[in-house]
């Protein structure tokens, strides 16, 4: 193993690597490091394919190797600076008067074609803008998008979320973006979060969500992503609360649920259907809910039927 | 475009073009550096936080991206010689039930050696490979120097490296 070159592809591969010079030097000082690193950089990459996709873990007691504690780092610190950065590039590209918007009702999808050969499906509810003469950039202000990105290295495409941006990798992808929370997951190739800030990466079967509580990257069924396109939502150990969400968006219903309903977590696939009453009476018992209409809308709460004594979680 | 990025494009031409030649370009550097050029003017950035490395970045970047095209082509024209089928398994495609049997024991193997490595170094690795976290922020986090934390990543990226030599060739 050629260690000088596994030395630079740990350094450059760093978002902060700023030491470009002495970098040309020591590719200068040898025409073979210049392929060393390259065919280091190769098999970096091509790691990607047994690397364990689990949530990172924080150390614990080294006398106890066999007990971890799964909890998802947070970053809160670096989150406030990021955000400040971000929104200075935001505000640059967004006053400008290519800037177009994109409404859908709830309940009504969309797809846009942008110029470049990269396509973005609006779920209902939603709302985008572009840029007419960047067909690289959009932003995703509120709801659900899916994006099959055409890729570019050296022309990423990027999409703004609040103060978040997330760029491509060669890429399928889905965001949601509510008031309380953005979820994004990765269904193929790779995005990378905040690119100027924390940097991080997700490949294909990553998710990451960032609401109250922070940020955190999980796992995601590549097939889960953007489900909402063939008619199926899919979770694995999801809150009922951010369910229903997907589900009035999909289907253009006001949907409510009680504190105690949107506490429960699902894990499972419900298949949409346009006719509410059908869709509801086949769902709810899927998630252990009830529904009962209320006014124009609906109100998921937990089912009627406790079994036995047990204990009410 | 007054922008500030294609200001520090102009000023630092002559350092990218060696960067580009030095990288292995050879008399590809120019064109690459027009390539850099014209998608610069194209598209507007707005401020970048860090322009001079934003810009090597993206030099990097290309090269890395020539390689991985020619090796993939030599690939898959070997695969194609030895009668193959000339199709080579892309890692993004969807991937059949017994390969993913495969994977999976790949997996556990991977997670065998990260666990050997020790926690702290099982910890840096994950957040500077999978999480694509900085190594100054990963030192802050753990409260270890930097030296520390690149020293570990070298560990751990030996034994990564080395058993998905032993994978392959298996």
């Amino acid at each position: 193993m050629n260690e000088e070159a596994l030395g630079w592809v740990v350094r450059t591969r760093d978002p902060d690597f700023a030491d470009w010079d002495g970098f040309t030097a020591w590719l200068e000082a040898d025409p073979a490091h210049a392929s060393a690193y390259d065919a280091m950089m190769l098999a970096d990459s091509e790691l990607d394919s047994i690397l364990p996709p689990e949530p990172v873990v924080m150390p614990v007691a080294a006398n106890d190797p066999g007990v971890r504690t799964r909890r998802p780092l947070r970053w809160i610190g670096g989150g406030a600076i990021a955000a400040a950065l971000v929104a200075t590039v935001s505000i640059a590209v967004l006053n400008r008067s290519d800037i177009y918007s994109v409404t859908t009702r709830p309940g009504e999808t969309r797809v846009i074609a942008l110029d470049d050969g990269t396509s973005v499906a609006l779920n209902g509810g939603t709302t985008m803008r572009f840029d007419r003469k960047d067909a690289r950039f959009a932003a995703l202000d509120t709801g659900e998008a899916a994006f099959t990105v055409r890729h570019d290295a050296a022309n990423p495409f990027r999409v703004t979320v609040g103060d978040t941006v997330f760029e491509d990798a060669g890429t399928i992808f889905n965001i949601v973006h509510t008031d309380a929370a953005t979820r994004i997951g990765v269904s193929e190739g790779k995005v990378i979060y905040n690119p100027q800030a924390e940097a991080i990466a997700l490949p294909a079967g990553r998710a990451l969500a960032e609401d109250a509580q922070g940020l955190r990257v999980m796992d995601i069924a590549p097939a889960a992503v953007a489900s909402w396109r063939q008619g199926r939502l899919v979770y694995a150990n999801a809150a009922v609360g951010d369910i229903s969400q997907d589900i009035g968006r999909s289907l253009g219903v006001t949907l409510t649920a009680t504190p105690g309903a949107r506490a429960m977590r699902f894990t499972g696939t419900i298949r949409l259907d346009r006719d509410p009453a059908l869709f509801f009476a086949q769902a709810a018992p899927l998630m252990g809910l009830t529904a009962v209409r209320r006014g124009d809308g609906w109100l998921l709460q937990e089912g009627p039927t406790k079994e036995g004594n047990g204990p009410q979680s | 475009m007054a922008t500030g990025l294609s200001a520090i494009f102009m000023a630092n031409r002559a350092a990218l073009l060696r960067f580009l030649r030095a990288r292995g370009a050879g008399e590809d550097a120019e064109d690459l550096l027009q390539d850099m050029w014209m998608k610069l003017e194209a598209k507007d950035l707005g401020p970048v936080s860090d322009p001079l490395p934003y810009l090597y970045r993206m030099a990097n970047n290309l090269m890395l991206d020539r390689y991985r095209s020619a090796t993939r082509r030599e690939r898959r024209e070997q695969d194609w010689a030895e009668g193959a089928g000339g199709v080579m398994a892309d890692p993004t495609e969807d991937i059949a039930v017994d390969d993913r049997m495969v994977l999976n024991e790949q997996l556990d193997q991977a997670r065998a050696v990260l666990r050997d490595l020790g926690p702290r170094v099982e910890m840096v690795f994950r957040r500077f490979r999978i999480e694509g976290v900085g190594q100054r922020l990963i030192a802050d986090e753990l409260g270890v120097s930097l030296t520390t934390v690149e020293k570990d990543l070298q560990k751990a990226y030996r034994a990564m490296l080395t058993l998905k030599q032993t994978l392959d060739t298996e």
